[in-house]
């Protein structure tokens, strides 16, 4: 805060001690609060919390709280996210420049999220959905002073808030139609309402609740928001605030609203289609280390929003066991994407704690200096890929098996959506290797790419602590996900079309009414069994082989020591799928050449250049803001700064208005 | 008290809050403008009292004497605070028409309140309903005064005028408004005046004078 710089050339030791205390107040106020949110949670998806009515807490509507399984599910994973995140930012912010509003920001910020699936009325709702708008905006602007954090904050306020007027508007004709405030009440009487009514309340909150999610084309907050918000927020952001926008879908479109058309389900899995590619493509060919995960954000949201897509589609065509896998591969994945991703930005920041930069063509050589970091990083990064024995495989497989077990002759439509979208998923996965291996390989592996990586330390035990936890989360997550069966099964009965039998999770995956079965347990001790077999065996057999090591120079064909700038960059890396992905990439690269003066033939150097912006925010949102401007300069015109003219306008708009109403 | 009596009595408090604000266009000083708001709050705040005598509501009274107090001592008082610091040239309204012309739209703004304002004559009592479109009359006259008035208190005192419009438009068409809610729109006006008298203050500091049209340099 500005109030404060005087402060702390003043006093440094004082006003350093009064920013600890701070930090770690808000650290912990983030704690216990997350924690708060798991004991409901934990209550909510074993018995159903509420309603609970606290009538002076809002004025005329009061505050409605009751959650089910739903909310119980999205409560646990923000406030298991929240609990790590707290721990970790006490010890990240301790010797940080955020102010203390933003500090104090966090806690509210966390409170309003776990506010939103504890809300039993649309009143409700809307607060704390504002409420976690507002309080994250404040938690971005920590940097204010750069321009482009200012920048990323009015990108999200925008964003946010529009899609705000469009939940908005979903819940005053949901409430005008259904006569009523509370969701439970609601929810008995959505199947009442015309469907020109339903159709609108269910474009409205897609839109409100996407925009939220970080989906296509309404993500274009979040790689400008992410990379620039302290990363304890990036990651609370990231991983729970962008799967309220999944609980909205789930707990609006689906349970309230109870399905609907089959267009419905269409619009779900194109936008959770072109999510997950445009998503996976920009992440795979970014150079910024936190813009990256911000794009393997969208990916992972266009992954979940086509499985709650393909669940509705396959309900509509009556295939009900596999509504349900596609369901909870919605729902796994969302969960195992909260794990993933706290923990991969928490990592970021690490990174950026100990090294200032996010620039992955800067990075380099982290493994030796930081190996905690590197391990917990990796366990992130091999859970975003979607590979076995990684977070993200269970979800992805899941859904890949809703996919083509799909009856052949149920319809054409189906018969029609289905190989698409495995074929989505697939490149999907097969691009985020490439990202993930990008981002942990080129910022940990090989030397360092400047004198800041150089230098970097493993951060203090603090922060490395709550990584370990979800790391361990993860882990668990991949390999046991039956620890979230009975969530899961307790949400699929709360929800409308979902019959009794469900996916077993446990040591096998075993799905009803499908022959596929897998089991990431086994595949993990396989695997485990294997490397180790191999470890022993190089110990027994390679000891008595390894020839005697002689000290020579390196060979390196003439042209010296290898030096870092010989290692592959991010750029160069991605360069390939650059140029396969070029039209929806659309870079802008430029390459200088250099000529020593004596002769044209003899290059100097080269210089490359190569700037990849977002394709939807320049082409889309561009022409959306010139619009917005040529209407403004338009009516700027009247505005002279004239107050008399001001009032004159008013005056003959009241009479005007007067004149109409009589 | 009779049923004629109370309307002749309503009616004459609504004729002398016509006849201040018209006085208010064709003064140009500023202090004669406070004595006539003194009159015109006591005229309105007249209104409420006049309703509780007649329904013996105690409710009315409190609201009436309120109103009174408000609008009939404090904000006239605040407003002449402010004047006496004030040097001569800042003392006039300075209109940016000429008082002729200000008077004949008046007149019009009148005829075009009891024009518009007919649907609220059916509105409430039938007795005191007949006058509201003078409250009407008065919202526009206000803000006429605040569109062609240049010195920042000519504004204050046509902020007042509008708002007493707005407060005779509730006592004249309903059954008087509940006290909390005449409180909290007075205290809003209170709330204005201070602002504004806060605001002329620093104008005159800055600009060594409160006109208006100086504030077009600061545009963009």
């Amino acid at each position: 805060m500005s109030a404060g710089a005087p402060d702390a050339r003043d006093a440094p030791a004082t006003s350093g001690r009064r920013h600890e205390r701070a930090a770690l107040a808000a650290g912990i106020a983030t704690s216990l609060l997350g924690a708060a949110g798991v004991a409901l949670g934990v209550v909510a998806v074993a018995s159903g919390v509420g309603p609970v009515r606290v009538g002076g807490a809002l004025p005329l509507a009061g505050v409605t709280l009751a959650a089910g399984a739903t909310g119980g599910l999205f409560l646990l994973l923000t406030g298991a996210v929240a609990v790590a995140v707290g721990a970790y930012s006490a010890g990240y912010e301790r010797h940080g420049s955020t102010g203390p509003a933003q500090l104090a920001a966090v806690p509210f910020f966390v409170a309003a999220m776990l506010l939103v699936p504890l809300a039993g009325s649309a009143t409700t709702f809307l607060a704390a959905w504002e409420l976690m708008a507002l309080a994250s905006l404040v938690a971005i602007l920590a940097d204010h002073a750069r321009a482009a954090v200012r920048d990323a904050a009015r990108w999200y306020a925008v964003m946010t808030h529009l899609g705000f007027v469009a939940i908005l508007l979903a819940f005053v004709v949901l409430g005008a139609a259904g006569h009523a405030d509370a969701l439970a009440v609601l929810e008995r009487r959505a199947g009442s309402l015309s469907s020109s009514s339903r159709d609108v309340v269910f474009l409205l909150s897609f839109l409100g609740f996407g925009a939220k999610a970080g989906l296509v084309p309404l993500h274009v907050w979040l790689p400008r928001a992410h990379p620039e918000a302290p990363s304890p927020v990036s990651a609370l952001m990231s991983a729970a605030m962008v799967a309220t926008g999944v609980y909205g879908i789930v707990r609006i479109d689906v349970e309230v609203l109870g399905g609907g058309p089959r267009w419905w389900a269409l619009v779900v899995v194109l936008a959770g289609a072109t999510s997950a590619l445009f998503g996976v493509i920009q992440a795979s060919v970014s150079t910024d280390l936190k813009r990256l995960l911000a794009y393997s954000t969208t990916e992972n949201m266009g992954l979940v929003t086509l499985a709650l897509g393909s669940s509705m589609l396959l309900a509509d065509y009556g295939e009900r066991s596999l509504a349900t896998v596609a369901l909870v591969a919605a729902l796994v994945h969302v969960v195992a994407h909260a794990a993933f991703k706290s923990l991969a930005f928490l990592g970021a920041g690490a990174v950026l704690f100990a090294t200032g930069l996010r620039d992955l063509d800067l990075l380099g050589g982290l493994a030796t200096r930081m190996p905690a970091t590197t391990g917990l990083f990796f366990v992130a990064a091999l859970g975003a890929s979607g590979l076995p024995l990684g977070a993200g495989f269970v979800g992805e497989w899941l859904l890949v098996q809703s996919l083509i077990h799909s009856r052949p002759g149920t319809g054409t439509l189906l018969a029609l959506v289905m190989p698409v979208a495995v074929g989505v998923v697939a490149l999907t996965t097969g691009l985020g290797v490439a990202a993930m291996v990008k981002a942990s390989g080129i910022a940990f592996l090989a030397r360092p790419r400047s004198a800041e990586a150089a230098r970097a330390h493993e951060v203090p035990a603090a922060m490395v602590a709550p990584m370990a936890t979800l790391a361990a989360a993860s882990a668990v997550l991949a390999v046991a996900p039956s620890a979230l069966a009975p969530a899961l099964g307790r949400l699929a009965r709360e929800l409308p079309g979902h019959p009794g039998s469900f996916p077993q999770l446990g040591l096998l995956l075993r799905l009803p009414g499908v022959a596929g079965s897998v089991s990431p347990g086994l595949l993990a001790v396989g695997v485990v069994a294997a490397s180790g077999g191999v470890v022993a065996l190089r110990a027994l057999v390679g000891r008595s082989r390894r020839p005697r090591g002689t000290r020579a120079p390196l060979w390196s064909g003439g042209a010296g020591a290898l030096t870092e700038r010989m290692q592959y960059t991010a750029t160069s890396f991605a360069e390939p799928l650059q140029r396969v992905f070029d039209d929806v990439l659309r870079p802008d690269v430029d390459v200088e050449v250099g000529h020593v003066e004596e002769s044209r033939y003899l290059v100097e150097r080269v210089r490359y250049r190569s700037r990849i912006g977002d394709v939807v925010e320049e082409r889309v949102f561009s022409r959306v803001l010139d619009g917005v401007h040529a209407w403004a300069s338009l009516v700027r015109r009247v505005h002279n700064g004239s107050v008399h003219r001001y009032l004159a306008i008013g005056a003959l708009a009241l009479v005007a208005a007067v004149a109409v109403a009589r | 008290m009779s049923a004629g009596t109370y309307a002749s009595l309503v009616d004459l408090a609504a004729g002398l809050l016509l006849l201040s604000a018209v006085l208010v266009v064709w003064r140009r000083d500023l202090r004669a403008a406070t004595r006539l708001l003194a009159v015109q709050g006591a005229a309105l705040g007249a209104i409420p009292v006049l309703a509780g005598i007649r329904a013996r509501d105690a409710h009315l009274l409190v609201v009436g004497a309120a109103v009174i107090a408000l609008r009939a001592v404090v904000f006239p008082r605040l407003v002449a605070a402010r004047l006496r610091g004030a040097p001569s040239h800042d003392r006039e309204g300075a209109p940016v028409v000429n008082t002729a012309t200000s008077l004949l739209v008046t007149a019009l703004l009148v005829t075009a309140a009891y024009a518009l304002g007919g649907s609220l004559v059916h509105a409430g009592p039938s007795s005191s309903a007949r006058a509201a479109p003078v409250g009407f009359a008065l919202v526009l006259v206000g803000v006429f005064l605040l569109a062609t008035r240049r010195h920042a208190l000519s504004q204050v005192v046509a902020l007042l005028l509008l708002d007493n419009g707005i407060d005779a438009v509730a006592f004249l068409a309903s059954h008087g408004v509940p006290p909390v809610v005449e409180l909290g729109a007075s205290l809003d006006v209170l709330l204005a005046i201070v602002i504004l008298g806060v605001l002329a203050g620093r104008m005159h500091e800055k600009f060594g004078g409160t006109d208006l049209d100086d504030l077009r340099e600061l545009h963009e």
